[in-house]
């Protein structure tokens, strides 16, 4: 007789939450009335994962020309080393309010996943080494996990350079993503982070717009966990948002892998941080 | 524009070459290849005129910071409010 056999992997959690570096950099530009909602869902993120006792985090993000260029520039990469550098240098950690430091990673649950991909017929880009983190994870993670205490899995996805990975390619992403935790077993409990966006304009001279009812529209859809209408967003419609709101990406891939609906522990329009702030959770 | 957005990048990610743009700035130009319109947008910190001609505005941005461009001036130019 076999011996008693290891469960699978699976998804016990999905978040998602926007990074701009005023989070951890400036924070006190904003009014508390905008701030203290904010700060207080990351808290409640922070305190779910840790009752969740991941064995690793998934956190799906963008890249901010920090490692990637467009002289190589993927639509995904996953990343499998066993650590990570962040923030880059320290006059970014010194911008971020973040102290420069090495990241865990999850090199396992990295290669398993890299290599699930391929046999999905997804084909990201592998990144084994080198790669460093700028406020596309240092501003969640501060608050999220402040002792870089869970080992990582960072995704990139493209949300800073035209043209993009489709909506749908995103969602799906995301869902096999889900399929890929569930066929290891190595990593018994992974939470899974997307964190970008929302609306902003960086570099552009709308920069501190903030479209409202773009986010609001995005939300409801996230919080009916209507998978099509998550999909179905064009790129038009995305840009009425700001190029930084392509990031939403990110929340697409978590959406995919939570395949659930979310709630929205928070959202303030936040001009001081130049972004439609918020944080979000599934109903797992 | 690939080798303007080349510059861009290696400005943001090397602080001797961001100084050196700020004292000949032609020599660094001229070592990227960058001639007529860009050319002179970039000695001029035309930002404006780059983003119109289709420079990505994260690594305008992140140039400018590297090359003692502040924010609030930053956006001025973009905006077309410093000429």
């Amino acid at each position: 007789m076999a011996g008693p056999t290891r469960e699978n992997g699976r998804v016990v959690g999905a978040f998602a939450t926007s990074h701009s570096p005023g989070i951890t950099g400036f924070p006190e530009r904003a009014d508390a009335a905008r701030r203290e909602p904010i700060e207080r869902a990351f808290a409640e993120v922070r305190n779910r994962i840790a009752a969740l006792e991941p064995d690793a985090l998934v956190v799906v993000s963008v890249e901010h020309f920090t490692n990637f260029f467009l002289a190589n520039l993927p639509a995904f990469a996953v990343c499998t080393s066993d650590s990570y550098l962040g923030p880059v240098t320290r006059e970014m950690g010194d911008f971020l309010n973040v102290e420069q430091h090495q990241y865990p990673g999850a090199a396992g649950l990295g290669r398993h996943l890299y290599e699930f991909a391929l046999e999905s017929e997804f084909d990201p880009s592998l990144v084994e080494g080198g790669l460093a983190f700028d406020e596309n994870f240092c501003v969640p993670l501060k608050h999220l996990d402040p002792d870089s205490s869970y080992p990582l899995v960072p995704v990139i996805v493209n949300g800073v350079n035209p043209p993009w990975p489709t909506a749908r390619r995103c969602y799906n992403f995301g869902r096999m993503v889900r399929a890929a935790i569930e066929a290891q077993d190595e990593y018994q409990r992974v939470v899974v982070v997307g964190t970008g966006g929302l609306s902003h304009w960086v570099g552009m001279p709308e920069s501190g717009t903030i479209n409202e009812d773009f986010d609001r529209d995005f939300l409801a859809r996230l919080e009916a966990g209507d998978a099509d209408r998550l999909s179905a967003y064009s790129q038009a419609e995305i840009d009425l948002a700001g190029n930084g709101a392509h990031e939403i990406r990110t929340w697409l891939v978590a959406a995919g892998a939570a395949s659930a609906p979310f709630e929205t522990l928070a959202y303030e329009p936040v001009p001081e941080w130049l972004t439609g702030t918020a944080v979000a959770a599934a109903r797992i | 524009m690939f080798q303007l957005q080349k510059l861009l990048w290696d400005i943001r990610k090397d602080t001797a070459l961001a100084a050196r743009f700020q004292q000949e700035p032609d020599a660094v130009l001229d070592g990227y290849g960058i001639e007529g319109v860009e050319r002179e947008a970039m000695r001029a910190l035309d930002f404006k005129t780059l983003y119109d001609r289709g420079a990505n505005p994260y690594l305008l941005y992140f140039c400018a910071l590297q090359i003692g461009v502040d924010r609030a001036e930053y956006y001025a130019r973009i905006r077309g409010e410093v000429i």
